[in-house]
């Protein structure tokens, strides 16, 4: 091992990213930007929700009823329509996701004791959003029938209102959010988008690095040198993992100062544990590189092996435990996962290695594994 | 070069037996044996696809082999750690103009990287750089970024690194291919100075056969295989024969009769050249004289075949009567092959720029009808460029020109209607039989369904396509690839055909089988034919040439005056045998005779005044004790026409 040569590999390699602007752009502007568009994108709180309303009451009561809705951060109001023929271009215009048309004689009926049905149409094309407008719904309907109860209650026992409250509802939800206090879905995803982007871009840029060599053929002044595989490997990739690790600390600055995302872990722990992923994902770039010849293969083979992963199995959109048992087997062959847990770790829960160190531990026997596998199949004498 | 001593200076540096080199199921090398001993220039010519670089790349311990033994500098490469032993102690250069080198990194900053891979120490370096950068011209340019640099620049940049550190065995693949001849000579030059200082031993390949005589031995190879190996003389005294060169009246006529006897007939421009195998040159001409009994024959004259010559015969005593019947179909039905009058294609003062850059730089000339216009230049030159703006593809950014009656400038949709174009990659369609290609191009180019057949029948007799009708084009060989790209541009009958660099990477035999259609259709067909080529000897094909440099024409005449100019202006060329030749060269410089360079164990030079030059050198190599074997006159070649025009351009530019 001639450090001299490895220094000479890095270096080169280093002017190449710089000078070449495809190269720098991959290198230093892609992973940010991916932060930002994904960032703002990708924020799965579902508030204000467009609906409109058919009041075909015009009660004291139905006002009440809709005001819940009106006053409600979750929902914007579009507006009254007159009836329920109105409603159905709104909805199909996705002017409105949602409509609440209050029966005629709503009042009345109440008054007398009898049960009223509210009709609700929502927009079910998303079902995540349907689902979390349902649940809405639901929760303001629940709490006008159990405020109704009580005011009953209270007419009928001439008690209090908080007492006919507590009658009527004797068991009370007392909910604290741990962790991410405003459960702003930003915090979180902010902090799991670094696992994204650390996971695609070194990869990508590692894979393209090595085959553009392959390709037009100046992997053979390496094949035709005494440079070992060992001097070759570690020169070429240290600038892909140094500019991982720049990007990372970008990254890391982006979550907490711009989508201010709280830190509250240990941030060398965290430090420590990032540069192990980063090796560990332009590992999976280097692996790609050994497969494949051309650029464009390179790109295709990185794209199924970092996204995939990444996107599924790596608790961004579903969280690992409420996977079906397949799944979540194929979630913890990727590194994805285990760094996702670290991620939030030191974000949100301020966890730092006593708990952690099993995730760090399989981070770092998958870079050994990779760099091994890459090691031992890089050959300067190939068969082709 | 301590291990050097070691080594017995008899053993050979590369010994390769019964060498076998497959790719899954595609054999690539195909038991090749040769072996090159210490300081030799040792050549591998052959085609694309003969196996060439495979060999080196097994030579130079980058690519593993199936069977046969390997020696290299007395390792016996077996594995990868046997390789890795020499690795140190040989260069190799693979293919490709400088894609190997780093674009976005200065020259200096490429040797740096090669000489830092190869462990040269620093003061070693400073001292090599500067000898090298010198040699190359390539002092001026040092912080230039590598991707900045012309063609021959970079090849030249390539050498240096490849020799940063001082190897034993050079391996160059290819290195010549695609540069401008005046890079060619400068290359040879180098790679002959280092013969001369250390004890290198170089292995090179070229698709050219007329670089043959650069090499002290050499392999021909074809298809795997070595067909013959060998000193160049003695390869052409295994192939014994004669070749006679005439200018006969009429010459279609002549070439018909020839054809019928001698397989190895052809029309070089005015002339024809037959190689009459196995004959003396006075039974060759007399068999040649009984074979055109009855037609005008001129200027008759027995001389030594070439090694391509030589290399064709070998290749068809191997797979003897491959031709199929090239016929003579006509490409119009309607019996109006169009006069041969007026110019076809005519550019007058034609630029393009790109950005800040001027590819094409006022180019001017003319093709009439039933001519063949060669456009000569490096890669590089600008002729790409010009053929894209006459072909109305690319506007010009200043100029005119007309091509087939139609003014490039406003009627590019009618130059398209009447023009027939092969660009440098064929544009066929792989995955398609060669009969659903020619539909293809028939219906883009508006042949009416009624004549289709009847067309496509037409361009596949005459391109000698029909046997191969229902085959897929990615089954079939780079040479018919080349003839059915060349029958697609003719389906619709145009008159005027552009060639752009067809031939390259083409086997002899099939390139000789192009010329062979394209002669045909010139002079029977009347269709005026602009083709570009850096293969200067099948520039001697052309009726007219025009030199391309730096995006200019610096020369525009035919072949023959523009030799007979160069003998007039720079006086005639002397061919030197000599006897050590190393000292004699540098005898020959010294004394003035700047451009005396090796060719193979020959020396060339310019003299003026033969009788005297002559005399200056009879009494210099008398005073140093060298023997003179041989001093004889040398028509020139279109090669040395053009390195001197381009030496006299630079010259100019440099004064200007």
């Amino acid at each position: 091992m001639i450090v001299r040569r490895i220094v000479a590999l890095a270096y080169k390699e280093w002017r190449e990213i710089l000078r070449d602007r495809l190269f720098f752009t991959l290198a230093f502007v892609v992973p940010a930007a991916l932060m930002l568009v994904f960032g703002y994108g990708l924020t799965l709180d579902v508030e204000r929700i467009p609906f409109a309303v058919v009041d075909q009451d015009k009660s004291a009561m139905s006002r009440d009823y809709l005001h819940r809705y009106i006053d409600s951060r979750y929902f914007d109001y579009k507006g009254d329509v007159a009836s329920e023929r109105e409603i159905e271009p709104l909805l199909a215009d996705s002017r409105i996701r949602l409509a609440i048309v209050i029966p005629p004689r709503f009042q009345e009926s109440l008054m007398s004791g009898r049960a009223v049905a509210v009709q609700t149409l929502i927009d079910g094309t998303f079902p995540f959003r349907t689902a979390s407008s349902k649940g809405y719904v639901v929760a303001i309907n629940a709490a006008f029938n159990s405020e109704l109860l009580g005011s009953y209650i209270s007419r009928r026992l001439g008690v209090s209102e908080e007492t006919a409250q507590a009658m009527a509802q004797p068991v009370g939800v007392q909910l604290r959010y741990l962790y991410n206090q405003e459960v702003k879905s930003v915090w979180s995803i902010a902090a799991v988008l670094m696992m994204f982007v650390l996971m695609i871009t070194p990869p990508f840029l590692t894979a393209l690095g090595v085959v553009r060599e392959k390709e037009n053929g100046s992997i053979y002044n390496i094949y035709a040198s005494t440079v070992t595989r060992g001097e070759f490997l570690i020169g070429k990739l240290t600038p892909y993992a140094a500019i991982s690790v720049i990007n990372f600390l970008v990254l890391w600055l982006m979550a907490t100062q711009l989508f201010g995302a709280p830190f509250k872990g240990d941030p060398l722990f965290f430090f420590l544990a990032s540069v192990i992923y980063v090796t560990c994902t332009t590992g999976i770039g280097l692996l790609v590189s050994l497969f494949v010849r051309t650029q464009v293969a390179a790109m295709m083979l990185t794209v199924i092996v970092t996204i995939v992963p990444s996107v599924l199995y790596s608790g961004l959109l579903v969280p690992i435990a409420s996977m079906a048992p397949g799944a979540k087997f194929e979630a913890h062959l990727f590194p994805a996962m285990y760094y996702t847990d670290i991620v939030l770790g030191s974000f949100l829960k301020g966890v730092g290695l006593e708990q952690l160190w099993g995730k760090v531990l399989a981070l770092l026997i998958y870079a050994v594994v990779l760099w091994t596998a890459s090691f031992l199949m890089f050959h300067k004498r190939p068969k082709s | 070069m301590g291990q050097a001593a070691l080594v017995d200076n008899d053993a050979p540096v590369v010994r390769v037996q019964a060498l076998v080199k497959r790719y899954r199921k595609q054999m690539a090398v195909d038991g090749a044996s040769f072996s090159i001993g210490r300081g030799e220039i040792y050549g591998l010519i052959g085609p694309d696809g003969a196996g060439k670089s495979s060999l080196m790349k097994a030579i130079a311990g980058v690519l593993s082999f199936e069977g046969g033994m390997l020696h290299v500098l007395g390792e016996k490469i077996d594995s990868e750690a046997a390789a890795e032993r020499v690795k140190g102690r040989l260069g190799f250069m693979p293919q490709g103009l400088g894609l190997n080198l780093y674009p976005e990194l200065s020259v200096e900053e490429n040797v740096d990287f090669f000489a830092q891979l190869r462990d040269v120490p620093p003061e070693e370096l400073a001292r090599r750089k500067h000898k090298l950068l010198a040699m190359t011209r390539l002092g001026n340019f040092r912080d230039r970024p590598m991707k900045h640099l012309s063609g021959g620049m970079k090849q030249k940049l390539g050498l240096v690194c490849t020799l940063i550190h001082e190897p034993e065995l050079i391996i160059l693949d290819e290195p010549t291919t695609g540069v401008d001849p005046v890079s060619r000579r400068d290359f040879w030059m180098i790679l002959t100075q280092l013969l001369r200082e250390r004890d290198v031993t170089a292995l090179v390949s070229t698709a050219y056969m007329d670089e043959a005589a650069r090499f002290h031995r050499l392999s021909l190879m074809f298809d795997g295989r070595v067909l013959i190996e060998g000193e160049p003389d003695v390869i052409l005294r295994e192939v014994p024969g004669t070749l006679v060169e005439l200018v006969a009246e009429s010459q279609v006529e002549a070439l018909l009769r020839l054809e019928t006897r001698f397989p190895q007939a052809e029309a070089v421009g005015p002339k024809l050249r037959v190689f009459v195998p196995g004959a003396v040159p006075q039974v060759a001409r007399a068999q040649v004289e009984a074979q055109l009994e009855g037609l005008m024959v001129n200027e008759m004259q027995a001389v030594a075949p070439e090694l391509e010559d030589a290399f064709i015969a070998l290749l068809q005593r191997r797979q003897p009567a491959g031709q199929d019947d090239a016929q003579k179909s006509r490409l119009w039905l309607d019996g109006d092959p169009p006069k041969g009058d007026g110019d076809a294609i005519a550019a007058r003062e034609l630029s393009r720029d790109f950005d800040h850059f001027r590819a094409v730089d006022r180019v001017s000339f003319e093709v009439r009808q039933g001519e063949i216009f060669g456009l000569l230049g490096a890669n590089g030159a600008g002729k790409t460029t010009a053929i894209k703006m006459l072909t109305g593809i690319l506007p010009p950014t200043g100029g005119a020109g007309t091509v087939a009656g139609a003014d490039m400038r406003h009627a590019s949709q009618a130059i398209k209607e009447r023009i027939g174009y092969v660009s440098q990659a064929f544009s066929l369609y792989q995955d398609m039989t060669v009969t659903e290609n020619l539909r293809l191009f028939a219906r883009i180019y508006g042949v009416p369904n009624s004549r289709l057949a009847e067309r496509i029948g037409r361009v596949v007799a005459l391109a000698g396509l029909s046997g191969v009708t229902t085959q897929l084009v990615s089954k079939l060989p780079m040479g018919i690839r080349q003839r059915l790209a060349l029958a697609g541009a003719l389906v619709h009958g145009p008159r005027v055909l552009f060639l752009d660099e067809p031939t390259s990477g083409v086997d002899p035999i099939g390139r000789r089988r192009f010329w062979e259609i394209l002669v045909h259709l010139a002079r029977v067909e009347q269709v005026a034919i602009l083709i570009t080529t850096h293969y200067m000897n099948e520039a001697e094909h052309c009726d007219h040439l025009a030199l391309m440099h730096a995006g200019r024409v610096i020369a525009d005449d035919t072949p023959a005056a523009l030799k007979a100019a160069l003998q007039q202006e720079a006086g005639q060329v002397l061919d030197i045998a000599a006897e050590p030749v190393l000292p004699a060269l540098e005898a020959l410089e010294q004394a003035g005779f700047a451009d005396a360079a090796m060719f193979g164990k020959r020396i060339h030079l310019l003299a003026r005044d033969i009788t005297a030059a002559e005399a200056r050198i009879r009494t210099l190599f008398a005073e140093r004790g060298i023997q003179l074997l041989d001093i004889a006159l040398r028509t020139p070649t279109l090669e040395d026409v053009f390195v001197y025009r381009i030496l006299q351009q630079e010259q100019q530019e440099a004064s200007a």
